[in-house]
C-alpha cells in the first residue's frame, strides 16, 4: 500500500512537471503565431489597437508575460478572456471540462462495454457466423474515422429519424438534455470500441485453451463463471492496458467530436480560441487537456494491480 | 417556499395580470397577449464586450442598446433623436461648441440619477480606455492627450450645471453629432464602476450585479458562453418598457441545432444580434409560402468588394506599401476595370447569396442602398458584366502576365469561400486565368491586410451610422486605417476635410462626389449590399431591424400561440 501511495505521489509530480512543460511550450509557440485577438473589421485605430495589447499586458516583453502567467496559474487563476471580456478562464474551462468528461465518459462506456460484448462474443463462438458479424463489424468501425461516423450520426438520427417519425423522435444537436448525449458518445467510442473487440477476442481466444480454464470446465463450472470469472478477468489485463492510450484518444478525439455536434466541451473551445487567438484560453485548454491525460494514465496504471495480483508498485 | 419567496411570486403575478389588463386583456389591436412573455434567441458566439468602452461588435450592439443608453439614439429610419437629452444640442456659430441639455428624470438601473458628471466621466473614460470606437471623441479639444496618456481628461469637456454640459471641438465635424448617438457614447454610473475597483476595468459590465445601464432592460444573469437573461426595469424612467417580462439569449454554435429549435417553439426568432440563417435555410424559407410568412429580409448597411493593391512601389503612396502591385495606378486602372467588368454579379449572387436572398447585386457604388452617399441604381459602370469589353482591357493591360500567380485573400468564411471560387471561376471563363483562392483566419488576415499586403483580396464594410464620413474616413483616404489597398489621392482627402467639417445638409453632395471618384477610379470592385433575414414566429410581434440595428426588445410581444 505504502508502495502504491509512492508511486501515485511521483506520478503526480510527474504530471504537475509535464503539465507546466506542455502549457510553457504552448504558451511561447502560439505568441508566435501572426494577428492577435482584437483586430478587427472595425475602425480600429493603431492607439485602440496598442491599448487593448496594453491592457492584457500582451505588449510585455514575453518573458515577463511569461512570469505572470506562470503567476497566475500558480494562484489557480488562469486569467480572463481575450475575446469574450470579463469572461474568467478558470471557472468557464472547469465548466467545459465537466461538459467534455461527461462526453467521454458516455464514450468510454460504449468502447469498453460494446467492445468487450462483440470481443467475447466472438471468441466464443470462433469461426462462426456470429464471430464473422462481429469481427466484420470491428474491422469497419475502427477503419472509419469518428468524424464519419459522426456525420452519419446526424444524417441517421438527426435528420431520417426526424423524416420517418414526424418529428416526433429525432437527436437535436447541442446540448442540455440527457437525449442528446447518446449520438456523439457513440461516434467518440465507436472506433475505440471496435479496437477494443478486437483485442478482447485475441486475448479470450489465447485465455479459454489455457490448462486453468480447462480445468474450470473439467470440474464443472457453469458457463457464466468459467467465462466471466475465469477467463474473462485475465482476458482483460491487455484490455486495461490499452485504456489509457484509448482514453487519450477519446480527450483528443472529443476535439472533432463536439465540434461537429456542437457540444459547448474543451474540444470545442479548443478550436474556437485558437482561430480567434484568445491565448489565455487556448494555453488554459492546453494545461487541462494535459493534465487529464495524466491522470487518465495514471488511473488506467493504479487500476491495473486490481486485475493482475503480479504487479507491485 | 420561503414567505419572501411567496410575496415575491404574488407580486409577480399581479404585475402580470395588471400588465394584461393595462393591455385591455389582450395586445394592442384587439391581439390577445400570451402568458409567458419571455423574448428567446440564439446566438452563435458570446458577446465580446458588455462595457461600452470597449464595445465593438455588431452582436454586442444590438444586445445592449437595450440596457444602455445615451444622450441621443437612432430611430428606425437612422435619425438621429434625442433619448436622454431634452432635445438637439446648440451649436455655437463656428460649429466647434455643443451644448446638451439633458432630462432631468433620468435613472440608471440602480436609481442613481443621471446627471452631466456623468457623462463627462463616460466620455472621459472612453477616451481614457481607447476601445475601438474612441475616435468618436477624438473631435473634442484635448481628446490626442487624454488618448496618448498624457493628460485624464479631456480639455473641451466642461460641466455646465447638473443637467448640462458642453463639448468644444478642435475643428469643425459635421458628422460629430451623429456619433454622439453611437454606444460609445452611452452613459455608465461612475459609482459603481469606482466601486468595482479601476476605472479602465471592465469587469462590472460582466457582472449582472452591477452592469448598470439606464436602458429598458437590465442583465440578470450570465452564464459565459451558454446564456444571458434580460428583465425589464422596474419603474423604468422612460415609462414602459413594453410586454416582454424576460429575455433569454442561448450562445448556440451550430446553426442547424438553432434553427431546429426554433421550428421546436424553442426561440421567439432567428437573427437578432446580427445572426444569420444557412445559405440553404434562407432558400427553403423563402420558396415556401407558409415558411416566407416568418421570413423577413432587411437590406443591410454592408457592402463587399474586390479590393486592389495601389501600391506603387515601397513607401509609395503609403508607408506602408513594400511592393508595386499590378494593379496601382493609372497602368492598373484598366486591368481593375476588365476584373470587374468580367464578373457576372447575378450569377454571384445566385451562387454565393442563396439565389440573391441574402445579398444583392452592388450596382450603386460603396455605400450601400438605403444610406446617405449612395450614388443610385446601376450608377457604377464597372458593376456591369460586359465580356468582350473586359476582355480587351484585359488585353491592353497585359492582364496574362500580370495574373500569373495571381492570388485573392479573403478570412475563412464559407460565404467569402463561395465568393472567391465564383470569381476565379468566373475570370478563368471570362479573361482566361487562373486565379488561386487563399483562406485565412481573421487575426491573420487582418494583420497582414493592414499593412497593404495582398494584391488582391476581400473587402468589406458594415456602417456604424448612417453618414458617409464614417466610409472614407477609415476605407478611402490616405492612410486610413480600415483601408487595406493603401490608396492615395489628394484630391479626395481635401474634399473629405472639407466635406467633413460641415453638416450633413450642406456636404452629402461632396460625399456623393466622392463616391463617384471611387467609382470612376475603380477603386472598389463593388460585389454585393448584405441583407440581414430574420425569422419570427407569427405570434411574434414587432420584431426585425432596420440597416444597421434590431428594433428594440420594448417594442416586441408575444401573442398566444
Amino acid at each position: 500500500m505504502r508502495g502504491t501511495l509512492l508511486y501515485i505521489g511521483q506520478r503526480l509530480i510527474l504530471i504537475a512537471i509535464t503539465t507546466v512543460l506542455v502549457s510553457s511550450i504552448v504558451f511561447l509557440l502560439l505568441h508566435q503565431i501572426p494577428g492577435n485577438a482584437f483586430l478587427n473589421e472595425n475602425r480600429q485605430t493603431p492607439q485602440a489597437l496598442a491599448a487593448e495589447l496594453h491592457h492584457y499586458g500582451l505588449d510585455l516583453p514575453l518573458q515577463q508575460q511569461y512570469v505572470n502567467w506562470v503567476q497566475g496559474v500558480l494562484h489557480g487563476d488562469l486569467g480572463e478572456s481575450l475575446v469574450n471580456h470579463g469572461v474568467k478562464i478558470s471557472p468557464l474551462l472547469i465548466r467545459e471540462t465537466s461538459v467534455s468528461a461527461t462526453v467521454g465518459f458516455f464514450a468510454l462506456l460504449v468502447t469498453v462495454g460494446l467492445g468487450l460484448i462483440l470481443g467475447v462474443i466472438a471468441a466464443l463462438r470462433q469461426n462462426t457466423w456470429v464471430d464473422y458479424i462481429a469481427s466484420s463489424a470491428a474491422v469497419i468501425g475502427y477503419s472509419v474515422p469518428s468524424f464519419v461516423i459522426a456525420i452519419f450520426g446526424l444524417l441517421i438520427f438527426g435528420h431520417y429519424l426526424y423524416v420517418w417519425t414526424g418529428g416526433t423522435l429525432f437527436y437535436q444537436p447541442g446540448w442540455g438534455k440527457p437525449e442528446q448525449i447518446p449520438v456523439p458518445a457513440l461516434a467518440l467510442g465507436l472506433p475505440y470500441a471496435s479496437y477494443v473487440a478486437r483485442l478482447t477476442r485475441a486475448s479470450m481466444l489465447e485465455t479459454i485453451r489455457t490448462d486453468y480454464v480447462r480445468t474450470a470446465w473439467a470440474k464443472g463450472l457453469k458457463a457464466r463463471v468459467v467465462v466471466f470469472r475465469h477467463a474473462l478477468r485475465n482476458a482483460l489485463i491487455p484490455v486495461v492496458t490499452i485504456l489509457g492510450p484509448l482514453v487519450t484518444g477519446i480527450i483528443t478525439g472529443s476535439v472533432v467530436i463536439e465540434n461537429i455536434f456542437g457540444i459547448p466541451g474543451l474540444g470545442k473551445e479548443f478550436v474556437t480560441s485558437i482561430l480567434a487567438r484568445d491565448y489565455n484560453i487556448v494555453i488554459g485548454v492546453f494545461t487541462f487537456y494535459a493534465g487529464l491525460v495524466g491522470l487518465a494514465n495514471l488511473t488506467v496504471d493504479v487500476v491495473y494491480p486490481v486485475l493482475d495480483p503480479r504487479i507491485r508498485y | 417556499m420561503t414567505r419572501f419567496s411567496v410575496f415575491r411570486s404574488l407580486a409577480v403575478a399581479m404585475g402580470a395580470i395588471s400588465t394584461l389588463a393595462a393591455c385591455g386583456g389582450g395586445g394592442g389591436g384587439g391581439e390577445a397577449l400570451a402568458a409567458d412573455q419571455t423574448l428567446s434567441f440564439p446566438i452563435v458566439d458570446d458577446v465580446g464586450d458588455l462595457d461600452p468602452a470597449h464595445m465593438s461588435a455588431a452582436v454586442d450592439i444590438d444586445i445592449f442598446h437595450n440596457s444602455f443608453s445615451g444622450l441621443y439614439k437612432f430611430d428606425d429610419a437612422l435619425n438621429v433623436i434625442p433619448d436622454i437629452a431634452s432635445g438637439p444640442p446648440k451649436i455655437s456659430d463656428d460649429q466647434k461648441t455643443y451644448t446638451f441639455s439633458m432630462r432631468k428624470d433620468v435613472k440608471f438601473s440602480n436609481g442613481d440619477p443621471v446627471k452631466s458628471d456623468d457623462f463627462i466621466f463616460s466620455w472621459n473614460r472612453a477616451a481614457r480606455i481607447q476601445g475601438d470606437y474612441a475616435s468618436v471623441f477624438q473631435p473634442i479639444a484635448g481628446y490626442d492627450a487624454v488618448a496618448n496618456g498624457k493628460a485624464h481628461d479631456m480639455t473641451g469637456l466642461k460641466k455646465i450645471d447638473d443637467y448640462s454640459f458642453s463639448a468644444t471641438l478642435t475643428d469643425p465635424a459635421g458628422y460629430w453629432y451623429t456619433e454622439v448617438a453611437l454606444w460609445t457614447a452611452w452613459v455608465v454610473d461612475q459609482k459603481v464602476i469606482k466601486a468595482a475597483g479601476k476605472e479602465d476595468d471592465s469587469a462590472w459590465a460582466s457582472d449582472p450585479a452591477t452592469a448598470i445601464g439606464t436602458g429598458q432592460f437590465k442583465m440578470t444573469a450570465r452564464t459565459p458562453k451558454q446564456s444571458i437573461d434580460f428583465a425589464p426595469v422596474a419603474n423604468w424612467y422612460g415609462g414602459s418598457t413594453g410586454t416582454i417580462t424576460k429575455v433569454h439569449i442561448e450562445i448556440v454554435a451550430d446553426q442547424k441545432a438553432q434553427l431546429t429549435k426554433y421550428e421546436s417553439g424553442g426561440y421567439s426568432l432567428i437573427g437578432n444580434a446580427n445572426q444569420l440563417l444557412t445559405p440553404e435555410d434562407v432558400i427553403r424559407y423563402n420558396s415556401d409560402p407558409q415558411l416566407k410568412k416568418q421570413l423577413t429580409l432587411q437590406p443591410a448597411a454592408r457592402t463587399t468588394w474586390i479590393g486592389y493593391n495601389f501600391c506603387e512601389g515601397a513607401g509609395k503612396p503609403s508607408k506602408n506599401c513594400t511592393a508595386a502591385s499590378p494593379f496601382a495606378g493609372d497602368a492598373g486602372k484598366v486591368g481593375r476595370e476588365a476584373l470587374s467588368l468580367a464578373v457576372d454579379r447575378d450569377q454571384l449572387v445566385d451562387i454565393a447569396c442563396s439565389k440573391g436572398i441574402a445579398c444583392v447585386k452592388a450596382t450603386g457604388g460603396v455605400i450601400p442602398k438605403g444610406l446617405k452617399g449612395y450614388l443610385g441604381d446601376n450608377t457604377d459602370p464597372w458593376a456591369v458584366f460586359d465580356k468582350a469589353k473586359a476582355q480587351s482591357l484585359f488585353q491592353q493591360w497585359g492582364g496574362a502576365d500580370k495574373t500569373k500567380n495571381l492570388i485573392y485573400t479573403y478570412n475563412t468564411t464559407a460565404f467569402n469561400k463561395a465568393v472567391c471560387d465564383n470569381l476565379a471561376s468566373q475570370w478563368q471563363a471570362n479573361l482566361g486565368f487562373k486565379m488561386q483562392c487563399t483562406g485565412q483566419d481573421r487575426a491573420s488576415f487582418f494583420k497582414a491586410r493592414t499593412k497593404c499586403t495582398y494584391p488582391i483580396f476581400r473587402h468589406s464594410w458594415s456602417a456604424d451610422y448612417d453618414h458617409p464620413q464614417d466610409w472614407f474616413d477609415f476605407l478611402f483616404v490616405t492612410d486610413a486605417g480600415s483601408s487595406g489597398s493603401c490608396y492615395s489621392n489628394s484630391q479626395l482627402d481635401q474634399m473629405a476635410k472639407t466635406a467633413n467639417t460641415k453638416p450633413l445638409s450642406q456636404s452629402l453632395d461632396t460625399y456623393k462626389a466622392m463616391g463617384k471618384i471611387l467609382v470612376d477610379n475603380t477603386v472598389t470592385g463593388n460585389l454585393v449590399y448584405t441583407v440581414q433575414q430574420y425569422v419570427a414566429h407569427d405570434y411574434v410581434k414587432g420584431s426585425g431591424g432596420n440597416a444597421l440595428y434590431d428594433f428594440y426588445w420594448a417594442d416586441v410581444k408575444i401573442l398566444q400561440h
